[in-house]
């Protein structure tokens, strides 16, 4: 017992510690495509790491007082380490047991969730809009991440992802869990808060929304949050929807398994770059339509495809 | 010069007389193009009623002039424009000290809301019957009953601070909340004030306070500069398109002394403005394109008018302000060895500009964000009397180049781009049209630009007494300066008004009931410039506005740099470049 459960705690650091590393680096080489596409330089790979280290040794400024709030970007970026524990990145899930899916669907909420706390609490007109626009936006997105996730559930039979994962890699590529992916994917553009759905900071409309009373640490913790979970996200993406091709050794499989999350990203920064921002009435109008379509995997999830 | 209806102005002329019911004072013709009349101030609502009625006239600006050292009292000036018959009519009517007010025309006419509201802070003739006589250009602070355009007012005067000064801001609607916009906003780039009142995210109204950036600009070009100074003053009122500017007050003077620019010249001109409209409008679409999150856009289009810059540092030795133009003519020649290196940068700027035209025509999601977005209809934007490319694209078809043609746009004529929605997708196929159009422009006069001289020689002095309009077609659309020309080799009244400054008060129509995220775009889509419209006051005090800078310690700090020597009446640079 007590061997598992270092075994399990010293896989939890590991998958934690990579994901806070692999995501500020991901970000830099993002910042890189970007500027590319910009026909500009753009920072240095390393800029994020430099960024992350620069705002926090900064001095806490806090529009507000309270506990709570002072206490909510760690809490922030705590939720999305333990979303990090809860997803297979290039190995099975470090925390894993059954029913696990519903709970990384939670927790993936609970850091929007503290973030719209943030901004209703930092008082701010901006921030209180940002609020409400992120609110919009978790309660249409979340249902098409959950819808897609479902899909594998009911293939697989089971409420774990890894059992998901392991399903799909025994029984190959399939029409449903496709089109789940699909929507997964354009689920993840805004959860990442990226454009045309960064509708919550929206810097030219309403100066950064929810957290333009965040600097310092406090900004930190926030930015390191935001690009971890688009990084475990992605992770989640592949590691469920793709996990082809599956070689059996662990070091091509974590190779594979990089590049096709790389490749992921690459394309939601594609997407963001050449797309303007839509308004929240529009993203609203997309996303229910992409609720409502992928509602089709999960039909041909029910006759067997 | 293009030909003047002689029948209209037969009809002009005689449509008055019946109008002032005897009291038409004067009637004068300064030049071809101008009809001045004086007439007393009872009858000016009925003659201004005539003129937009009959005549479809087009209110240009107004010009209050403390003329109590010629005439003894007051003279209040509007400008109308006949476009089709390339004409100005000058209604002059007079208020002596003891009964400062003139009849308001803002019933008449909306869009001269602003113009009378100035000429009240600015030289204290109060518009009776005006329907909304807030302040307009003064800081709040400044003292009731100083008024900075009157000839004993010294330009340096510098009016004590006041305690409790705050904006006469409207309340909101009962349920609506407040939504500040500015004073300093980061896609407004100047300081602007805009108190959106919000329902959810939507607006239900708006009010807004502007001037904060004066720079007393008009008071020192009719009490320290001189004539040959002035255009360096005219072309810093703007960053991106000062060379409008100096043009537009030199052509205005050019007409009072009856001066006439070498043809060369005047193909130069041509050829800078041109070149100003095309890296205006580049740089507007970027700008366009970041507001609304498209920062691709942004960074391609600036990249692509990067070369003209350049180009334009190697014809005048600067980027931006150029400092060529001067009364008569120019002071620097377009060196003919540049003209193949200025025909390939056009070419590739063009091929560019067509690639990114293609690109944003066929984006879904730009169109999803511009069409139907900040409607302007064709009735609105002619009674506010809303000029350049948000008239064209709500179908008003006025282009000063052509209505009122100036420089060489009588040999080489522009077409005119119109749209007829009067959205900002309308706003955006305008200015790329037109946009490609100059590039068109620019090639014509480099061709066709002859040899001469480049500057007229001036030899007698301006006489005073003498009255010059003048318009050019800026990138945002028609600049106007009027100079009256006095004694000390000064104007006796320089008034300059941009194209931001009608086009502003469109604004309030075009939010009304959009969304929040609507009002960063459709402002954008005005392209407006504040430093342009904000250019007549004489101390910059924006620092004391109590209800931005409520904070007892930040407001003593200011007071002090404000003391110390900060808000010297010195022209600063707007726009960005």
């Amino acid at each position: 017992m007590t061997a598992w459960l270092i075994k399990t705690f010293l896989l939890c650091v590991l998958n934690v510690a990579a994901a806070l590393l692999l995501s500020p680096l991901c970000e830099g080489i993002l910042r890189k495509l970007r500027a590319t596409i910009h026909s500009r330089v753009g920072p240095p790979v390393s800029q994020p790491f430099w960024d992350i280290f620069k705002l926090l040794g900064k001095e806490d400024l806090r529009s507000t007082g309270g506990l709570v709030y002072a206490a909510l970007p760690a809490l922030t970026l705590g939720s999305v380490l333990l979303l990090a524990a809860l997803v297979p990145i290039g190995t099975g899930a470090p925390l894993s047991f059954a029913g696990d899916l519903i709970v990384v669907l939670y927790v993936a909420a609970i850091s929007s969730v503290l973030m719209m706390l943030t901004g209703f609490g930092s008082g701010s007109p901006y921030a209180a809009i940002g609020s409400s626009r992120e609110m919009i936006m978790l309660l249409t997105v979340e249902p098409v991440m959950a819808i897609a996730l479902a899909v594998g559930a009911f293939k697989a039979r089971t409420l774990t992802l890894g059992g998901i994962a392991n399903w799909q890699v025994q029984n190959g590529p399939s029409i449903s869990m496709a089109i789940g992916g699909v929507a997964f994917f354009l689920a993840l553009q805004a959860v990442a808060g990226k454009l045309p759905f960064d509708i919550a900071e929206a810097d030219q409309e309403i100066m950064g929304g929810l957290l333009i009373e965040q600097s310092g640490p406090r900004l930190a913790m926030f930015r390191w949050a935001i690009w971890t979970k688009q990084l475990v996200l992605a992770f989640l993406l592949v590691e469920v929807f793709f996990p082809w091709p599956h070689f059996g050794v662990y070091p091509a499989d974590l190779l594979a398994t990089l590049v096709k999350v790389m490749a992921l990203l690459v394309l939601v920064t594609v997407i963001d770059v050449v797309n303007p921002r839509l308004r929240i009435d529009q993203a609203m109008g997309y996303y229910m339509r992409v609720a409502v379509s992928s509602l089709a995997a999960l039909a041909f999830a029910v006759i067997g495809k | 010069m293009s030909t003047v209806n002689q029948a209209t102005v037969k009809r002009v002329k005689e449509t008055v007389a019946a109008r002032c019911n005897g009291s038409l004072l004067a009637a004068t013709e300064p030049h071809a193009d101008t009809l001045h009349f004086t007439i007393d101030k009872t009858s000016m609502r009925s003659v201004v009623e005539s003129l937009v009625n009959g005549f479809q006239a087009r209110f240009m600006i107004s010009i209050g002039t403390d003329s109590r050292p010629l005439t003894g009292d007051f003279g209040i000036l509007h400008l109308f424009s006949l476009d089709r018959d390339h004409l100005y009519i000058l209604i002059e009517s007079h208020a002596s000290d003891k009964d400062l007010s003139v009849p308001s025309i803002t019933e008449i006419i909306p869009g001269a809301n602003w113009a009378e509201r100035e000429f009240r802070d600015a030289v204290g003739v109060h518009p009776e019957g005006h329907p909304d006589p807030r302040r307009l250009l003064l800081a709040d602070d400044w003292p009731e009953g100083v008024f900075p355009l009157r000839r004993d007012f010294p330009y340096n005067y510098q009016p004590p601070p006041a305690e409790k000064a705050n904006p006469q801001l409207r309340e909101p609607p009962p349920g609506a909340s407040v939504m500040p916009m500015g004073p300093f906003f980061p896609v407004l780039e100047e300081p602007a004030y805009w108190r959106l009142f919000v329902e959810g995210e939507t607006i239900v109204g708006c009010d807004t306070r502007l001037f904060y950036n004066h720079r007393g600009i008009e008071k020192l070009g009719d009490s320290v500069l001189t004539y040959n100074e002035i255009p360096y003053l005219a072309e810093r009122i703007c960053g991106i398109c000062g060379f409008i500017h100096s043009t537009c007050y030199c052509q205005a003077v050019e007409k009072a002394a009856a001066i006439s620019v070498p043809r060369r010249a005047r193909y130069i001109r041509t050829i800078m403005l041109e070149l100003e409209r095309i890296h205006s409008h580049l740089l507007w679409l970027g700008i366009a394109g970041h507001i609304i999150g498209f920062d691709t856009v942004l960074m391609q289009t600036w990249r692509i008018r990067e070369p003209l810059m350049w180009l334009c540092e190697e014809i005048s030795g600067n980027r931006k302000t150029y400092g060529m133009n001067t009364v008569g003519g120019l002071r620097r020649d377009f060196p003919d060895a540049l003209k193949p290196k200025l025909l390939e940068t056009l070419a590739e700027v063009e091929k560019e500009a067509i690639a990114v035209r293609e690109a944003i025509i066929g984006d879904p999601t730009l169109h999803a964000r511009t069409r139907g977005v900040g409607v302007l209809t064709n009735d609105w934007a002619k009674k506010i009397c809303v000029v350049g490319p948000p008239a064209r694209a709500s179908g008003v078809a006025i282009d000063a180049r052509i209505d009122h043609p100036y420089a060489a746009y009588d040999e080489i004529p522009p077409r005119i781009a119109t749209q007829e929605p009067g959205d900002t997708w309308s706003r955006v196929v305008v200015r790329v049209t037109e946009l490609l159009e100059s590039i068109r422009l620019v090639r014509d006069a480099v061709w066709a630009i002859p040899e001469g001289p480049i500057c007229a020689e001036i030899k007698k002095e301006i006489p005073p007494g003498r009255v010059g309009v003048s318009v050019v077609e800026a990138p945002r659309g028609e600049a106007i300066h009027f100079v009256l020309t006095g004694g000390d080799n000064r104007p006796y009244r320089w008034r300059v008004r941009a194209p931001t400054y009608p086009n502003l008060q469109a604004m309030p129509a075009m939010i009304a009931n959009a969304n929040i995220a609507d009002v960063p775009i459709t402002l954008g889509s005005l392209d407006p410039c504040f430093s342009c419209t904000e250019r007549l006051e004489t101390v910059d005090r924006k620092t004391n506005s109590v209800r931005v800078y409520s904070h007892a310690e930040l407001l003593e700090i200011s007071r002090r740099k404000a003391s110390s020597g900060a808000s010297s009446p010195t022209a600063r640079r707007g726009g960005s470049q």
